[in-house]
Formats: C-alpha cells, structure tokens, sequence
C-alpha cells in the first residue's frame, strides 16, 4: 500500500503539499518558479529542439498550449462543456492585436485588455443563446461558431482576408528586458506569468461557490438548478473566462510571431488544444499542464524523424491514452478522513 | 407536536398534459405550514409529476401553484429553490465525486450574495460566506446524523447514508417546504424506522413537509394528513385513519374485488 502511494504521483505530491507548513509551502512554489524560469537556459541539454530554436518552441507551441488548455480546462474540465471552436477566442485575441498594432499606437500591454475583453464579449454573446444546449449538441454549435470565425476573417477585408495581416508590433520592452525574435526568453517569462495567474484564478474559484456550482452542474445539472444553482449565469461565466484567456494567448501570440493569418486558426487547433487536457487529466490543472507541455514539446523534440514525427505523436497519444484512460493525473478527489486513517494505522 | 399553521402551498385545478396523456388531472391540494403531508397512491399515479410541476422541472398545462403567496409558474427552477421549496429525488441524485459536506455546502450557497467576482479577489463578504456555509451546513449533516461522513465523497457512501445526504442537501437551501420523493425506498424495516424519526425531527425543527411514499406503515405512523392519488385524480384527502379505510383507496390499490357485483 505504501510504495504504492509513491507510483500515485497525483496523491505523494497532494500529501507532500497538504503536510507542508507555510514556510515550506511558499520555498516550494518558489523554488518551481525559479526552475521553470530558468527553463530557456537549458537549450543546450538533451531538452534542445533539433531544428526550431529551444527558447521559441517554450513559448510557442509549450507556453502557449498550457495557457490556452488551462483556459479551455474551465469550460471542459470544471464545468464540462464540451467545446470545439475554442481557437475562436485564441483568433479574435490575436487579430485584435494585429489590427490595433498596425492601424493604432496601442502597444501590446494596452491592446490587452481590450482583446480579452472583446473575446470575453464573444464568449457571452455566443453562450446566452447556446448555453442552453448540452453535451454533444453545444460541441457542434462551438465547432461552427470556431469556423464561423475562420470564415469570416478570411473573408473580410479589414482582416486582409487569406493574407492575413504582417508587421505586427513586438511588446514595448519592459526595463532592461528586450523582446527579441531571436532570444525569447523574455516571451517565455510572460507566458509563465500569465499561466501563473489562470492558475491563480482556477484555484481560488475552484474551492469557492464559483466552482462548486461548475462542480455540480459538470455532475448533474438538473438537480445543480434544482438545489438553486443558477447554472445558465454559471455557464456563461465558465465560458467567458475560458474566452479571457484565450484571447490573452492571441493577444500575446500575434505579438509575438509579427504576422498572423486566417489558416493558423483551424479546427485543428481547436482539437489539439482539447487532446492536451484529455491527454493530461480533464479537470486537474496540474495534469492539463504536464499534458500541454508534452503535446507541445513532443513534435519538434522529434523534429528531426521529419514526417515520421506525427505518426511518432499519434503514437504516443493512443498508446498513453490505452493505459491512462482518464489522462496523466487524472482528477481524483481524496478523501482526507479515510487517508488519514489509513496512515494512523 | 409542532402546531399547524396557515396554508403555505396552493395546487389549484392542476393539469399536466404531455401531448394526449394527462398526468395530473384538475388537482386541487393545500399544505399546511407545519404538517407532514403524505402523497400516496398506485404507480404512475401522478405523484413525482406533482413535485416536478411544484418545483418548476414542468410548467403545468392549466391550474395554479401558489406558494406562499407567489405563483410559481412563471419561476425559473433555480429561483423556485431561492423561494423556499427544496426537494429530493427518487432515485438518489446527489453529486457524486462531491463530498458530503460539499454537497451540503453547494446547495447554501442559493442565499448567498456574493458570486464569481468577490469569490476571485476574496472579497471580505465572500469570505465571511464562505465560513458560514461551512458551518451551516455541518450543522446540518450534525443534525441529520451523518456528520462522520462529511469528508467522504458522496458516491462511496452507504446507500442509506446517501438517502439521507439528500435529505440533509435539500436542508441546506434552508426551504419553508421540504418535498422528499420515497425517501424510504430500498430500506429495511429498522432503517425506515429511524427514517421515520429523522422526518418527524425535520418537522419539529419548523420544516413543513410534502412526502411520497409507498410504505404504509411509515405514512400512517408520521404523516398529519394524506392525500391519494389514483390516474391523477384526487380520491382522497383526510387523516390516515380514514384514508386507510376508504373503500376508494382500497379499490386504487388492490383493484376492485372480483365478487364486487
């Protein structure tokens, strides 16, 4: 039973934490920011990427990836709804950022909130009206509303359509920090601090009502409304906030890569952003972060097998999924009192 | 004895139709604050319909649900709860990967002010109801006598202890009226006695409740009054002694003897 607990990875970090005092708490989170910080020093290991440089691939596909499947986590892991045009949100973040960056003086920091809070406006405009569906029917409304959005961007005129807009700004320098196209460090500390604080606001909603009522409805959500759940105000919020972030990562990424285009906003990345969480462990946010990063990390590790890379990927996928069925660190509540007991004994 | 008060739910000339099948036939039913009511009758006689149209699962055909005073009609299901109706379900509906005490806790939280903004930046108020939930609604699960299940989570509880969790989750939207749907299915005579004694507790606490139930022996020794039902029709509505003899009733039941004529 013992060396059994050490193999539970998801429950020896659980009860190495929940033991913890304060003090060793706080080393503890600050000791993993400082090594994940120091992350991009290590292109020279065997982490190196063999033909993108290391410290590009931490931001994107890695950085990003977390980012976006711990957003994509509050609609799909919380509150369970399955949703397939995520990268709608990823999309309007990023143009918001390429159109305001071209046509305006806004630098990225100001164009920011404006992005997520246009995505947050698109999150509740299409869940008022499709909140009200479930399961397998919101996954095919959320999927037209991604294309919908593919769509129209390619097909307008203010968006460039299939040209996509070029010469996007790069973030103003933030005192000595420089963001650079060949050293992005820099990008990779703002993506940490912006997974950094979703995960604050994951965890701080999750043990408050906010998450109970996503918990409840994610279970049974007739009988959440039943017990006075006002599970539609709910949804929507789930939804919005995962938008939020979403949009942040666009806002971030097209700054980041100068110049964005209507095809990196397919289905596709949609579906892969929705393999990270499952392949992680829907709903554990730890999980979702270990799955995102593999799945990100893995291709251009294995770049240079070249097209054999994707079969490789696939591979990996079906057979992790064959012993891990409910992801890396699947969600799994403890029960203290049984745990404790069983230690006492 | 807790004593018996004005009228707190109304069903006035209640139809519920789904497309040419009536399920609720021109029901009329009154519950009084304070008494334990009894809704009985054969299978598919109406009975959970009653509770879903009261706690707005259905909008009814024709009729009014008045409680308290307000017409339930137009209510969103949510906001029935918010009212003062709690319920619980035939077939246990808890949430699962919840514990019991967070089950409790997440149905406290209907009368609470603070929502998603304050739970984010722990806003003085949303602590302060953090707290009081908490203590809440282990005071109920105290009160209902599962409170060394609190940290367990609901789907490994024992099958008893989860009919009970329902009871004590409905509590915790602190209703003026407290339905239970067969709340003794599947027990065995000690455990529907404690059953018994925990219902009549609820009521003494100042819970007014609405039960249905096929055991007679439970009814006939905790409810006030009792009301039959019989292919959604009322045929009786009187204290159990004299239901239990009505000829009707007997007949809903047992069919019509074959030597009647």
């Amino acid at each position: 039973m013992k060396i059994r607990n050490y193999w539970n990875l998801r429950d020896f970090g659980a009860n190495l934490w929940e033991n913890a005092g304060r003090p060793v708490r706080v080393a503890i989170v600050l000791i993993s920011i400082v090594l994940v910080g120091l992350l991009p020093f290590t292109g020279g290991s065997f982490l190196a990427t063999p033909i993108a440089s290391f410290d590009a691939v931490l931001v994107y596909p890695v950085g990003m990836f977390v980012l976006m499947s711990l957003g994509l986590n509050i609609v799909v892991g919380k509150s369970g709804m399955l949703d397939l045009g995520y990268v709608a949100f990823f999309a309007i973040g990023a143009y918001t950022m390429a159109i305001l960056g071209t046509t305006t003086k806004l630098n990225t920091w100001e164009v920011m909130p404006i992005g997520i809070a246009l995505s947050m406006i698109a999150g509740v405009l299409l869940g008022i009206p499709t909140l009200r569906l479930r399961g397998d029917y919101l996954a095919i409304v959320t999927l037209g509303f991604g294309e919908i959005v593919r769509l129209v961007l390619l097909n307008s005129s203010w968006s460039k359509g299939p040209n996509g807009i070029a010469n996007v700004p790069m973030p103003p320098n933030i005192g000595p920090l420089k963001f650079e196209l060949e050293n992005q460090k820099v990008f990779f500390w703002v993506v940490m601090a912006m997974i950094l604080l979703t995960i604050w606001m994951i965890r701080r909603l999750t043990v408050r009502r906010p998450g109970r009522a996503w918990e409840a409805i994610r279970q049974d959500e007739d009988a959440a409304e039943l017990m006075g759940v006002p599970t539609l105000k709910y949804k929507i919020w789930s939804f919005t906030l995962g938008a939020a972030v979403g949009g942040a990562a666009g806002v971030l990424y097209a700054s980041k890569n100068l110049y964005i285009a209507p095809e990196m906003f397919t289905l596709n990345v949609s579906i892969l952003i929705l393999a990270c969480v499952v392949f992680g462990g829907i709903g554990n946010i730890w999980g979702v972060v270990i799955g995102a990063t593999i799945l990100g990390y893995l291709p251009d590790r294995i770049r240079f097998i070249s097209d054999a890379r994707l079969l490789v990927f696939g591979l990996v996928l079906v057979i992790v999924m064959n012993f891990r069925p409910d992801g890396l660190l699947p969600r799994k509540k403890r029960e203290k009192a049984i745990v404790k007991k069983e230690a006492n004994a | 004895m807790a004593k018996i008060g004005k009228t707190l739910l109304k069903l006035d000339n209640v139809t519920m139709k789904f497309g040419g099948v009536t399920a609720l036939n021109g029901v009329n039913l009154e519950v009084k604050e304070g008494e334990i009511l009894a809704l009985i009758g054969p299978n598919g006689a109406g009975k959970t319909t009653v509770f879903n149209v009261i706690t707005g699962v259905y909008k009814q055909t024709s009729g009014i649900v008045d409680f308290d005073g307000i017409s339930l009609g137009n209510q969103k299901r949510y906001q029935v709860t918010a009212l003062g109706v709690a319920r619980t379900f035939q077939n246990i509906r808890l949430w699962g990967d919840m514990t019991a005490l967070e089950n409790v806790i997440t149905a406290t939280d209907v009368h609470k002010k603070s929502g998603l903004v304050g739970a984010l930046f722990g806003f003085p108020r949303a602590r302060r109801e953090e707290t009081e939930n908490r203590e809440r609604a282990m005071e109920i699960l105290r009160f209902i006598g599962i409170d060394e299940y609190s940290d367990r989570l609901a789907k490994n509880l024992p099958y008893g202890v989860q009919r009970r969790l329902e009871i004590a989750r409905a509590l915790g939207t602190a209703p003026k009226l407290l339905l239970l749907d067969e709340p003794a299915a599947g027990f065995n005579p000690a455990e529907k006695v404690e059953l018994a004694a925990t219902i009549k507790k609820v009521r003494d606490a100042g819970y007014t409740v609405l039960l249905i139930e096929h055991d007679m022996s439970l009814i006939m020794g905790i409810s006030d009054r009792v009301v039959v039902l019989d292919f959604g029709t009322k045929i009786a509505d009187d204290i159990p002694s004299v239901v239990q003899n009505d000829p009707r009733v007997i007949e809903a039941y047992l069919g019509v003897p074959a030597d009647a004529s």
